[in-house]
């Protein structure tokens, strides 16, 4: 045990370095990009300083100053100073860094509050997807798998490959824009909203009507949600189970006498089940990673989209944020996933 | 003389094989990965036909005694005594010239649309639904979709097959260099590597793109950027197996330089897992690519790309064929990827499950 613990601990002094690495590389780009606020804000007073200046002069032909108003120095200063961009980029990262560590990410652009808030209030929307998802798709994927390891070349293993090819060649916010196309009353079938986590009406329902409501919001995303693991999940635990079945152990189960469904579900199935271990540790990282595409496609309000947004609006300070959450939750995923991986397989060392 | 043996005993003929012509072999006799090869292949090579096939441009135009080639040079309304302006409309002329029967003739090609000319119909405003004319309707520009569903084709994959060659050229080399000189590169060399595998990827190159609107090639370099780390690791455990065998001190104590027992020796031998991981990659640098230009990041307008025109159709919810003829060309070429995966997958590597029962 002293080994796999030392091995912990270099791996969690390993996110160190890691994090710093990341966050300067994306601190400075984001710093000396083009159009950053600064910028924009300096663009804002200037077009409103040539109006301005347009404005007295009446008709004395205006026109053609828009160039020449120039901001003053001293306002220059305040600005900058309010941006923070009176300082060198090393000193920038550093006062950065300090409040990151206080757990302080800055405040957002756009909506005007602490960054960390405005991320947080996203939370419960993509953590419910995701955590649905996640659900379902253990729940579906390891009971198909395991019967397409036992029932290995007949019908029901090659039919079912047809489902598990689909999912190889679909991306799942893809299949949820068919669907939503097929099925949201656009113009085929009127059977699903078109998008958003809940009705307008949400708050006025009774709560059976709320539950349904929900529901009838959920089914779309969430089977965008489970395409995207589908078929790498099925097959996973199929050919594990497979490979287990041809060990020794199994033989020599099956010659002491042991009934097949003992063999297959005692024996077998509890080492197939190792691999998928370490998929659980991402579990942490699927709140965040990767589903801006589905959420920018049912238009939910979720972690996702406020990265994509902020993107989009230039909003840098939540650009980082996201970048910061994401990258730690994915290097803990990776770290959880080892130890799920070692907790679940004795015979795993790591050195 | 071995076609010789072969007839007689065709059991021998199989063992003399190289191993490479046996997986090829192999891969042939299992039909569906063999025919989706064949299918993808004649589509691709089709693709590069498309300005013949799918234009706007006239391929041949005769007027006035003269031969004019429009694919190629450009020509002004004026030359053939239309009064619009920039370059000559080859739809109307033909039109005219076959109306007024003075022995001018111009031949279009079998799909007379191009991909980046607006078809402003005046009665109706884009996107317009399917017609004869228009075979999969026209997007929010009144761009013909299904001629810019077969230009996405040709761009998507052609992206594809450079991004995984560039990502297979950079993972191959590091995944050597640190199997081969181990020890401190290695370590060194495997923490830069799970750093950078950390960074999320598409996010990252949605914010490079959002600083810098990236051309074909700056994409290519992007994706294959993050693309080679999956690479390294199975190259550099095969490595490791490789390094210890025989034939490999053999070549170092006759004195070969590092450089030949690595790529004359090692290499060769090392390959096989990664080479048939190939197609897979395929599908997922199609995909980012399709998600990239989904979200807008991806390449600049006007490039046909299948994600541009579901990206329209999350803006025309009604426009159903702007959603479902791209993705039904993205399932289709990913799907037939897939077969050829799992083909040469099979080929190259074939699992045998024995079971008892």
């Amino acid at each position: 045990m002293g080994g796999l613990t030392s091995y912990f601990i270099r791996r969690l002094l390993l996110v160190i370095p890691t994090f710093l690495g990341i966050t300067l590389i994306f601190f400075t780009i984001l710093q000396v990009v083009p159009g950053g606020p600064l910028e924009q804000e300096i663009m804002k007073l200037r077009a409103g300083m040539a109006s301005l200046g347009g404005g007295e002069a009446g008709g004395g032909g205006g026109g053609g100053t828009m160039g020449a108003v120039e901001i003053p120095a001293e306002a220059m200063e305040q600005m900058k100073k309010f941006y923070g961009m009176d300082k060198p980029i090393i000193a920038r990262y550093g006062i950065w860094l300090w409040n990151v560590l206080h757990l302080d990410l800055g405040t957002s652009y756009v909506y005007a509050e602490p960054v960390w808030e405005v991320i947080k209030s996203r939370f419960p929307v993509s953590i419910y997807f995701g955590v649905i998802g996640f659900l379902l798709s253990y729940s579906i994927c390891i009971p198909l798998g395991v019967i397409k390891a036992i029932k290995h070349l007949s019908k029901f293993d090659v039919g079912s490959s047809v489902l598990v090819i689909i999912g190889y060649s679909t991306p799942g916010w893809a299949l949820g824009l068919v669907l939503l196309v097929l099925l949201g009353g656009g113009s085929f079938w009127n059977l699903v909203p078109l998008g958003e986590f809940r009705s307008e009406n949400f708050a006025q329902l009774s709560w059976i009507g709320q539950i349904l409501d929900q529901a009838h919001h959920t089914i779309l995303p969430v089977i965008a949600y489970m395409i995207g693991g589908f078929a790498t999940l099925t097959i996973m635990m199929k050919n594990s189970l497979l490979e287990n079945l041809g060990q020794d152990y199994v033989r020599t189960a099956f010659a002491k006498g042991l009934p097949e469904k003992r063999v297959i579900f005692v024996h077998a199935l509890r080492n197939s089940l190792i691999p998928l271990a370490t998929g659980v540790g991402h579990l942490i990282s699927i709140f965040l990673a990767g589903n801006f595409l589905i959420e920018r496609t049912f238009n939910i309000n979720g972690i996702g989209m406020l990265g994509y947004q902020s993107l989009i609006q230039r909003d840098y300070p939540i650009v980082l944020g996201f970048l910061v959450i994401s990258g730690m939750l994915g290097l803990i995923g990776n770290i959880l996933s080892d130890v799920a991986y070692a907790l679940v397989d004795p015979r795993i060392r790591f050195k | 003389m071995s076609q010789n043996a072969g007839q007689t005993t065709p059991n021998t003929d199989y063992a003399s094989m190289s191993l490479f012509k046996k997986r090829l072999k192999k891969f042939k006799s299992i039909k569906r990965g063999y025919y989706s090869f064949l299918i993808i292949i004649t589509a691709y090579i089709l693709s590069f036909f498309c300005p013949m096939l799918m234009n706007n441009k006239a391929l041949i135009v005769r007027y006035d005694g003269d031969f004019y080639f429009p694919l190629l040079k450009y020509y002004p309304a004026a030359t053939f005594g239309q009064t619009d302006y920039g370059e000559a409309n080859y739809r109307t002329l033909k039109a005219e010239f076959e109306a007024s029967g003075t022995g001018n003739w111009a031949i279009m090609p079998p799909y007379p649309y191009g991909p980046f000319e607006s078809l402003t119909d005046p009665s109706s405003y884009p996107p317009n639904p399917p017609s004869s004319r228009h075979w999969f309707g026209t997007d929010d520009r009144g761009r013909d979709v299904f001629v810019r569903l077969f230009y996405g084709l040709r761009i998507s994959l052609t992206f594809a097959l450079i991004s995984v060659t560039v990502a297979y050229f950079i993972g191959i080399s590091i995944g050597a260099m640190l199997g081969y000189f181990s020890g401190k590169v290695d370590l060194f060399g495997q923490r830069l590597i799970e750093i950078w595998s950390s960074i999320p990827f598409l996010y990252t190159i949605m914010i490079l793109s959002s600083i810098i609107r990236p051309n074909f090639y700056m994409l290519v370099f992007f994706i294959s950027a993050f693309g080679w780390m999956g690479m390294t690791y199975f190259i550099r455990g095969e490595f490791y197996r490789e390094k210890a065998k025989d034939y490999v001190h053999a070549a170092i104590s006759m004195g070969a330089k590092d450089r030949k027992i690595v790529f004359k020796h090692i290499l060769p031998n090392a390959l096989t897992p990664v080479i048939a991981f190939g197609p897979f990659h395929i599908v997922g640098d199609i995909g980012a690519l399709v998600s990239l230009d989904y979200l807008g990041f991806g390449l600049p307008p006007p490039t046909p790309s299948w994600g541009e025109l579901v990206g329209q159709g999350v803006a025309n919810i009604f426009s159903w064929w702007l959603v479902l003829f791209p993705f039904g060309a993205l399932f289709l070429t990913l799907m037939l990827v897939v077969f050829i995966g799992e083909a040469i997958r099979e080929a190259f590597d074939p699992r045998v499950f024995s079971r008892l029962r």
